[in-house]
């Protein structure tokens, strides 16, 4: 039986839509006579058109690919990889449905879990996939989530969507491999979003340099001023914008738009090798600190941070009701948050 | 352009301010206030697309037409003033 800990999160006492699964304690949600939340009515029109939507942008990245492919000097795609079942499925999507030059990009933020680096090995391997890892140091990371564990130092509209730990770690993500795509004019940047994690209107979109740098200055700002120094050297810096303003990549994020099944996603990784990590949360295959993030985000804010982006999967009908009751009610394993809790000496 | 004005108000209001002790004037800037972020902006796209009808551009995406408020009410309101002359030179 696993270790649990405590459950602020139960959902035995918790009011949840009756549609998605977002809970009474989800900033600003009102319930209607039905029980039905404001998020889900206003997705209502939108869905109802999603179909058409998802078969529009499967032509629209065939266009994209068709009008970069073999033109880079070097790989057509850079593909942000942390080792999951979502980045593992994306990347053998770009070779395999495709057939693009991708260079697979890991950060690692020294809780990738073992079975996750076995799983890159083994994926890159059978893909054929040329793979980089980027390895900041020990001490500016474990700075970076003590003080990210501490205090929720980013906006209230961003712990909606990801825990301050998670927000901190997925920042260096975009930066590195937006920067690395510039330098080498690398035309596409790959993600494995899945599709709850953001509208499907950014699941194709043209990085708008203007949009990032202030983006990336407000996120700079948010942080104390003992690690601001070190962290500007990872973003991208202020003379890219107008050195290399043509090199910007395009981001994609395919599973918005293609058929999303968890299950069948993992058979068809295993047939390449990709084995699931018994060591990881229910919202994690691939770290090792995700588990001591939502344990602290729960504490805080009394939500997950994770139930924005799981209701949206059920309300868009590619993940079961229960299945994200499951993810997101389950308590958080008490070894895994211990042992993170542990490594940053908290 | 005051109808306008309210429904995005709305919006930002229900979707992105959570945090009591900001307040939001109409010429604020959405990023650097920290109201929202580079996922938000995207949300707000979306948003602002079903509402109203319109195709925003990647490269209309840009904190001129969408870093505060009134920004954007303008920028959708030239963008419908745009898609009645067209259908009507149509």
């Amino acid at each position: 039986m696993n270790p649990t800990t405590q459950r602020p999160n139960d959902p035995t006492n918790l009011r949840l839509c009756v549609r998605c699964i977002l809970p009474e304690t989800f900033p600003n949600i009102k319930f209607d006579t039905e029980g039905i939340c404001n998020h889900c009515r206003q997705e209502e029109s939108a869905l109802a058109k999603a179909p058409a939507k998802k078969a529009d942008y499967r032509r629209k990245l065939d266009d994209l690919i068709a009008s970069v492919k073999g033109k880079a000097p070097s790989y057509d795609a850079i593909m942000a990889y942390s080792g999951g079942k979502d980045s593992s499925y994306t990347l053998k999507l770009l070779r395999e449905r495709y057939d693009l030059r991708v260079l697979a990009l890991t950060f690692d933020n020294h809780f990738v879990s073992p079975t996750a680096f076995d799983n890159i090995r083994a994926v890159t391997d059978a893909l054929g996939v040329d793979h980089i890892s980027f390895n900041p140091p020990w001490p500016l990371m474990k700075s970076l989530f003590r003080i990210t564990a501490r205090d929720d130092i980013f906006s209230a509209a961003t712990l909606l969507r990801a825990s301050s730990i998670c927000t901190a770690c997925i920042a260096f993500v975009k930066s590195l491999t937006a920067k690395t795509a510039i330098e080498m004019s690398i035309p596409l940047s790959a993600f494995g979003w899945s599709p709850g994690q953001a509208p499907i209107q950014s699941a194709i979109m043209k990085t708008n340099a203007s949009l990032i740098r202030q983006n990336q200055k407000a996120l700079i700002n948010s942080l104390p001023d003992t690690v601001q120094v070190q962290m500007k050297s990872y973003f991208i810096p202020d003379i890219y914008y107008d050195l290399y303003k043509d090199r910007f990549p395009t981001n994609v994020h395919p599973l918005a738009f293609f058929d999303y099944d968890e299950e069948r996603i993992k058979i068809e990784l295993e047939g390449i090798g990709w084995k699931a990590p018994t060591n990881t949360d229910t919202n994690s295959t691939n770290c090792l600190l995700n588990a001591y993030a939502n344990q602290v985000h729960l504490e805080r804010l009394k939500f997950h941070p994770y139930v924005w982006e799981i209701a949206n999967m059920v309300r868009q009908g590619v993940m079961p009701r229960a299945e994200g009751i499951e993810k997101i009610y389950s308590p958080q394993n008490s070894e895994q948050v211990e042992y993170a809790r542990k490594k940053l000496e908290l | 352009m005051e109808q306008i004005r309210k429904q995005i108000t709305e919006f930002i209001t229900t979707n992105f301010l959570f945090d009591e002790s900001i307040t939001l004037g109409v010429e604020d800037s959405l990023l650097d206030t920290g109201v929202i972020d580079s996922t938000g902006v995207l949300e707000l796209v979306a948003f602002i697309e079903e509402t109203y009808g319109i195709k925003i551009e990647d490269e209309e995406i840009v904190p001129e037409n969408l870093d505060s408020i009134n920004n954007i009410s303008l920028y959708i309101s030239q963008k419908l003033s745009q898609l009645t002359a067209d259908k009507a030179a149509n």
